[in-house]
């Protein structure tokens, strides 16, 4: 049986309305120049004025723009999310494939250093590491990206050593086929759906990451970000100001982790055939 | 024969105590040691600028430089340092706190009791309630119920913890106002026993609460697939077979299965728990490590965070390692493999 | 007991059981089997009540229609009135529970019971099937294959139920495992309702007196398990039987052409079956009980195609064939052997009208044969000893295999090229123009047989008499030919009168034998007991010569007195 879970997952609602919520992310960061009239480094004067025509969402408390600065906020994000997914997807697959192919105490020691990163509290560390080290943004990514992969490498890990005792590549070494022509044409199509989905749970913890640590304080001072908007938005919420500074902000960063979470999941019930199979034939008994 | 059981028998309790991912958290522990005394000494500049920072050290006297220099080694060699940081760490010296002006570990331990108690809490309440939806869900799987749970707690789980916090403060106690907006007591209040204890979780309510329900999401999911994927198996249709009703089956053979992949995922789980508990204390202000941190992050007190890195290190590896006793525990498989 | 009537389970459109009778007294035992897919797992769990899919009809049980009960009454009869034990041994216990504590609980879900004594019930139990009480307190995972089946066996008896249900029971055992179990088995099913489902026909043989033959959801044939096995009416039974290897079988294996499709109108095997009729497909056939078979087949089950009766042939005042009997059926092989000058080559030619006989008559597909005219040799072709004789070294072999079809008068010569062309594919020959136009003597031995097969095929006979085909022909090319015939028989169904002195190869490709010795069959059964127990003296001689014994001499046998022929039923 053939199953092609990213074919499949174009005709399930929850990754439809998943890739919406993205698409519209996407395009607010894509546009962002032409949905606002200001920059978002552009003091306006007024301090915490309401939203009204100039200021979509008003004014923070430097008077900036909120929404200029919520649309280039979503750059940020959106950047984070894609190089970290690359970067560490691809190490994750790097250590994961070799250890596995490999063997052997390199597979060993590869394996005891993935698991003693796993039982780590990432976020002190890259804290700590970015305290050090003054954060900016590539820093940013290169720290994320280098504490996500451990999880993704297990998984490839194991995937590829089920995958090595599969019979059809058994049977390609029957051939003669070297390590080479398996990996290419064996291994890596039939990962192509693991990796799609660690590179969306790379991505969804880079978003989250970027957002966190910069809501607590460490963040590229020049760049845009909602975690920095959030943590600022924190200290005013005596005032009114919270409704349309705070919240949005909020909504963006959660619409962003949804929509990124209900494509993975959808691909995920795609890639287990046990809870794809059809729901209403087991219960026609049991209710 | 009788040394060979005796052999056998310290071999099993060897290995119930000794699980093999004990290495793997000794690597984890090394790491952070490591980290956390070559990373000043990294920084150009002398040592104790890097250690304690720019800020730090406008504050400090001559005589404290001169004593901290001396403390650390820190104009011998690298080889030096390191031993005198590991007897230091071994005295339970994590430095001195620029900030607060005291040692650092007896700063984290006044925070850390609030931590553990919001944190563990946490745990314990999402885990129960994770697993009891995800078993009824993944029963009854295609119902409305289930569909309903599917998709609201995955919405839920997809908030980021900081922001479920943020609401849950906006709406109760900012503009509802039935709850407090900080803290883990009331200051001032001179509370005792009883009355001591509810406001210790009146205050306690609300950042449970939010991390509850972003805790919630993922075990439930959790639970719920592995209880579809373990319905399918021969022996629930043993025990189907046998007559059984269906709360055992659901409860005394699918349930009982599934923790052990959810104890798992658990015990994975632990060090995003503690980061989510740091991130909810700076929200509600609850003075636990989350809040120190924010503030050790402020006011660029280093030794503070590195402190603060180490034991909520240390912290995450111990629980880690009692989940890994509890799965034992649950799995004969692990317990009396041959 | 147990009484099933029109029992039909559907998932959504396809339906899995189609009308199911089934009748049980206490201390039966049936055997349910046929392929994967036929439906011998639902039907078990249907009747615990178990199946997925809607169910209707009616099963009775202690005089209550289960389909009809509610699920709690249904559930309290689970395990204590009806047990099941099922086939994924590996699977089938709770890893995480220890398997004491399994049984105690199937205990303890039916009857008011303190957990200890429940428990000590549960360590008598494991104790009669054989597992002490160190065992007991393991888990699943520390036991092997065969003790988890036991430990099966006892959780489904430890209530003493009266409907044993044993789904593939021995399947993933290895033999000797297999061997305790099925004497485990066979004290288990005593005083009880038990049904065993499997595809392993010595399983059904050595645990069932019953058995029923299930294919896409209806039962095809049911019977007494040991007649069943050793003369199948159905010719579905025949191909399951002919596909399953035991140590006495001779003949090669051969399967059953298609695969199971539900689904279809009329008799469910007709689009595998290769005796079917109009009537096949268009009816479902009714189950009609025979000398205490039932049988669903439109045709009675397998058809005698060639019925001779009384045949004898003089010769210069000789008798060639002295009352000659012998029946074949669809599909079967029937070996003919004995020494050269016994009658087998004037058997074979009276059959196909090249000598005219005395006496004696055929039938041939139920009509007396009377004149060997267009339809009798459609039906009947032959095969010859000397390929590079039987055909004519004049015609290529488009001419040869076109023969038949000429004298037949098929006018039109590109239906007789297609026919030749689907023949001559049939025996796995080319059909390229160049082919065509070759002769003879640029074929190879094994060639100008096939095109002789191919030239017999070509009217589409059912059956073929074959007279030494394969004499004069290398062993190598020999075991090519034989291949082929079987593979021909099981595609079309084709009989075959298999003549030959080569007592060795007959083994290989019969299902029946008859021993001929001046002119009479002096023993017939089915070839490998005709061969194991040998009754007639000169067919004990014959098996000798042909194991290499050479005892006796031949006027040994002159100087006896002349037994009766030993004309056995049918395989019996």
């Amino acid at each position: 049986m053939h199953i092609d879970p990213l074919g499949e997952i174009s005709h399930d609602p929850l990754a439809k309305i998943g890739m919406l919520m993205l698409a519209t992310v996407t395009l607010m960061a894509i546009f962002a120049p032409l949905l606002s009239s200001y920059s978002p480094h552009d003091y306006t004067g007024e301090i915490f004025s309401p939203p009204s025509m100039d200021h979509l969402l008003g004014t923070d408390s430097m008077g900036q723009d909120i929404w200029v600065r919520l649309l280039y906020g979503a750059r940020t994000s959106l950047l984070v999310a894609g190089a970290v997914a690359l970067l560490s997807t691809l190490l994750s697959v790097l250590v994961g494939a070799t250890a596995a192919l490999a063997g052997g105490l390199y597979e060993r020691f590869c394996m005891r250093i993935v698991d003693a990163m796993i039982s780590l509290p990432t976020i002190i560390v890259m804290i700590l590491v970015a305290a050090y080290l003054r954060p900016s943004l590539p820093l940013l990514i290169l720290l994320i990206s280098a504490f996500s992969w451990p999880g993704g490498a297990r998984i490839v890990r194991s995937q590829v050593l089920s995958l090595k005792e599969r019979m059809h590549i058994n049977a390609a070494r029957t051939f003669g086929a070297g390590w080479r022509h398996i990996v290419s044409t064996h291994i890596i199509p039939d990962l192509s759906p693991i990796i799609s989905a660690l590179m969306m749970q790379d991505a969804r913890r880079a978003v989250f990451m970027e957002a966190g640590l910069a809501f607590l304080g460490v963040s590229d001072p020049m760049v845009i970000s909602w975690g920095k908007m959030m943590h600022q938005a924190l200290a005013f919420t005596y005032l009114d100001v919270w409704q349309w500074w705070l919240v949005p902000t909020g909504l963006a960063l959660s619409a962003t982790l949804i929509g990124i979470s209900f494509l993975s999941c959808s691909l995920e019930t795609a890639m287990n055939p046990r809870l794809k199979k059809d729901h209403a034939r087991d219960n026609a008994r049991y209710g | 024969m009788e040394q060979k059981r005796e052999h056998s028998f310290w071999k099993i309790l060897g290995k119930n105590l000794f699980p093999a991912s004990l290495q793997s958290y000794l690597i984890a522990l090394g790491a952070i040691f490591s980290l956390n005394f070559i990373l000043p000494r990294l920084m150009p500049g002398d040592p104790l600028h890097a250690i304690y920072g720019d800020e730090a050290l406008v504050a400090m006297t001559d005589e404290m430089e001169a004593q901290l220099i001396r403390q650390f080694s820190l104009d011998k060699s690298w080889w030096d340092q390191m031993l005198a940081y590991i007897m230091g760490l071994l005295q339970g010296d994590l430095g001195f706190s620029y900030y607060y002006r005291e040692q650092v570990s007896q700063v984290i331990l006044g925070a850390l009791p609030w931590t553990l108690l919001l944190a563990g809490l946490a745990l314990v309440i999402a885990t129960a309630i994770g697993i009891i939806l995800g078993i009824e869900s993944g029963f009854c799987r295609g119902s409305s119920l289930d569909r309903g749970l599917v998709a609201s707690l995955m919405f839920l789980g997809g908030f980021p913890d900081f922001f479920i916090g943020i609401l849950l403060l906006l709406i109760f106690a900012v503009s509802l106002d039935i709850m407090p907006l900080s803290g883990a007591t009331s200051p001032y209040a001179g509370y005792e026993g009883l009355a001591y204890m509810l406001d210790v979780l009146k205050h306690l309510a609300l950042p449970l609460a939010s991390m509850v329900l972003v805790q919630l999401g993922g075990i439930f999911l959790l639970t719920r697939n592995t209880m579809v994927t373990l319905l399918g198996e021969s022996f629930i249709l043993t025990a189907r077979a046998k007559g059984c009703p269906e709360s055992y089956i659901k409860y005394s053979h699918a349930g009982r299965n599934s923790l052990l992949p959810v104890t798992t995922a658990t015990g994975m789980h632990i060090p995003h728990l503690i980061t989510g508990a740091l991130f909810i204390e700076i929200v509600f202000s609850y003075p636990g490590i989350g809040s120190l941190l924010n503030t050790a992050i402020a006011a660029r007190d280093y030794p503070l965070i590195q402190g603060i890195l180490l034991i909520v290190t240390v912290t995450v590896l111990s629980a880690n390692y009692l989940v890994d006793l509890l799965y034992m525990r649950l799995d004969p498989r692990v317990r009396y493999a041959h | 007991m147990l009484s099933i009537r029109d029992l039909k389970i559907s998932f959504g459109k396809t339906q899995i059981l189609s009308g199911i009778d089934l009748d049980l007294e206490k201390g039966e035992c049936l055997a349910l089997v046929g392929e994967s897919g036929a439906g011998k797992t639902t039907l078990g769990l249907s009747i615990m009540g178990l199946a997925r899919g809607s169910a209707t009809g009616e099963i009775s049980f202690q005089k209550k229609n289960l389909l009809a009960l509610p699920e709690d009454e249904l559930r309290q009869l689970r395990g204590r009135e009806m047990a099941m034990v099922f086939q994924n041994v590996e699977d089938a216990l709770d890893p995480v529970q220890r398997i004491a504590d399994q049984i105690a609980e199937a205990i303890t879900v039916h009857r008011c019971i303190s957990a200890k004594n429940a428990g000590d019930m549960a360590l008598r139990h494991l104790l009669s099937v054989g597992l002490n009480g160190e065992k007991a307190r393991l888990y699943p995972h520390q036991l092997s294959g065969g003790e988890k089946q036991r430990v099966l066996i006892a959780m489904a008896l430890v209530n003493d139920p009266d409907l044993l249900i044993l789904d593939e029971p021995t399947a993933s055992l290895d033999a000797l495992t297999k061997a305790d179990i099925i004497r485990l088995f066979r004290s288990a099913i005593l005083g009880r309702i038990c049904i065993v489902i499997t595809h392993d026909i010595s399983l059904a043989a050595a645990l069932a007196d019953k058995m029923a033959v299930l294919y896409a959801g209806r039962i095809v044939e049911m019977g007494r398990a040991e007649s069943l096995i050793r003369d199948p009416h159905h010719p579905y039974t025949r191909g399951l039987i002919r596909s399953y290897p035991d140590m006495t079988t001779t003949k090669d294996l051969q399967g059953i052409p298609g695969r199971l499709v539900h689904g279809l109108s009329g008799c469910p095997f007709h689009g595998r079956c290769t005796q079917r009729i109009d009537i096949c497909s268009r009816q479902i056939p009714k189950q009609r009980e025979l000398d205490g078979r039932i049988i669903a087949c439109h045709r009675g089950g397998i058809v005698p195609l060639l019925e001779i009766s009384g045949l004898s042939h003089t010769f210069q005042a000789n008798y060639v064939l002295r009352d000659v009997f012998l029946t074949l059926y669809e599909g079967e092989t029937l070996a003919l052997v004995g020494e050269s000058g016994s009658g087998k080559s004037t058997l074979s030619k009276t059959i196909m009208g090249l000598h005219e006989p005395d006496r004696g008559q055929f039938i041939l597909e139920g009509c007396s044969v009377i004149k060997r005219d267009a339809a009798f040799y459609s039906r009947v072709q032959m095969i010859f000893q000397n390929p590079k004789e039987s055909v004519s070294h004049r015609m290529n072999v488009l001419d040869a295999v076109q023969e038949p079809l000429l004298v037949q008068r098929e006018s039109s010569y590109e239906a007789r090229l297609g026919r030749a062309k689907e023949v001559l594919d049939l025996v796995e020959l080319p059909v390229d123009d160049d082919f065509l136009k070759r002769y003879p003597h640029q074929l190879s031995g094994g060639e100008v047989q096939r095109v002789a097969i191919a030239r017999a095929l070509a009217l589409g006979p059912k059956l073929l008499i074959a007279d030494e085909p394969t004499s004069a022909l290398d062993p190598s090319v020999q075991a090519k030919i034989l291949k082929l015939l079987m593979n021909l028989q099981e595609k079309m169904g084709l009989a075959m009168l298999f003549v030959t002195h080569d007592i060795a190869l007959a083994r290989k490709v019969s299902d029946r034998m008859a021993v001929m010795h001046k002119g009479r069959i002096v023993e017939e059964g089915a070839t490998n007991e005709v061969l194991i127990h040998p009754r007639h003296p000169y067919t004990r001689r014959l098996v000798d010569c042909a194991l290499g014994r050479y005892g006796m001499e031949n006027a040994e046998i002159e100087m006896m007195v002349e037994p009766e022929p030993v004309v056995l039923e049918k395989y019996c």
